[in-house]
């Protein structure tokens, strides 16, 4: 989850709606691009992983009716609403009678002004780092060296500017709304281990648009993955 | 366009009401169609044919998908979807043993129609 100031903030009114509105059994608000911002308190991390993956299948196959607005599911023990607020999603789990007009105003007053407010007064903008989960393939040879490479597209979609302020000021000057290129990454595995590498963009025509990262081999070991694997990378902003 | 998958002898009749039920949905105004998915059988009614095959992965992925969340966050059994977008809507639910998706205009009163199945 992300930690800056905006975050944290977003956490704190979350986990005081979740109090002042019992019926809230689970709350959390993610980006577009699939980033976990924050969520309540009580609700792990794991849990909003499994969520949002879920979510974003549905998402994929949405495209066919145009893009999604709004989902909501009824079920046996509670509901569960998932809207759009500016570029993210707020997910609100409540029980199964919660107040329609309470959760109505969550939705559509509470959590859009909170979200105004911060853009305006937080000291720095939310800082969204999109991970990617990426297929590992293995680098071996005397060139192999010790940086890992990744799909030009992904290292470019890393380097737009998220930043709606900045946005606005490109749109006013005319200047290009972008940060500077990546030149390290963060990687995690699925086992817990980590690194920070320095990363180039896959050189080899075949393995381009597979949504691989090429680690070389010393690295593969050290970080105890296989060919196959899957890790979470990040940019080292 | 109506295409029934199978032939079976399942001639329930809460099936063959809710069936009933929807030859009139489908005439309402802003109804785009319907998709139907028993153990046995499938009957899907929808205005454009062209879109049967997509419009069936995006039920299967509504019902996939709120199985999934509803599991993680210990709600209980899906009762009833709504998966909205700019001009279109589906409303999906489980009703007899059967999987229901009903896709609609936006303007649909998607309350109404569940109220009016269930």
């Amino acid at each position: 989850m992300n930690r800056d100031p905006y975050a944290i903030a977003l956490n704190s009114a979350l986990t005081e709606i979740k109090k002042a509105y019992p019926d809230i059994t689970h709350s959390f608000i993610f980006t577009k691009n699939g980033t976990i911002i924050t969520g309540d308190q009580e609700t792990d991390e794991k849990t909003m992983n499994n969520v949002l993956e879920s979510f974003e299948n549905l998402k994929e196959k949405t495209k066919t009716i145009g893009n999604l607005k709004s989902f909501s599911i009824t079920a046996k023990n509670g509901k569960l609403t998932l809207s759009n607020i500016n570029d993210m999603h707020l997910l609100l789990a409540t029980s199964k009678n919660a107040d329609k007009n309470h959760i109505y105003a969550i939705t559509h007053v509470i959590i859009p002004t909170i979200l105004k407010t911060l853009e305006t007064f937080a000291p720095t903008p939310l800082q969204v780092t999109p991970q990617k989960k990426l297929v590992v393939d293995t680098l071996s040879g005397f060139f192999a060296g010790d940086s890992v490479q990744i799909d030009v597209e992904i290292l470019n979609d890393w380097t737009k500017n998220n930043d709606p302020r900045s946005r606005v000021k490109a749109a006013i000057t005319g200047e290009q709304n972008m940060q500077e290129s990546i030149d390290q990454v963060h990687i995690e595995t699925f086992g817990g281990n980590s690194t920070l590498c320095k990363v180039k963009e896959i050189n080899d025509q075949n393995l381009k648009g597979k949504n691989m990262i090429r680690i070389p081999e010393k690295l593969c070991r050290t970080l105890d993955i296989n060919k196959g694997d899957l890790v979470k990378v990040k940019p080292a902003l | 366009m109506l295409v029934k998958n199978s032939e079976t002898d399942d001639t329930e009749n809460d099936v063959e009401k809710m069936l009933e039920k929807l030859q009139e949905i489908k005439d309402q105004e802003g109804i785009i169609g319907y998709i139907l998915r028993g153990p046995k059988k499938a009957s899907i009614d929808l205005k454009d044919p062209k879109k049967i095959i997509d419009y069936a992965v995006l039920s299967s992925a509504a019902f996939d998908a709120s199985n999934n969340m509803t599991e993680t966050l210990q709600m209980g059994e899906v009762n009833k979807i709504v998966v909205e977008s700019e001009e279109t809507k589906l409303l999906s639910m489980n009703i007899n043993n059967h999987r229901l998706s009903i896709f609609m205009e936006k303007s649909v009163d998607h309350n109404k129609l569940y109220r009016n199945l269930k």
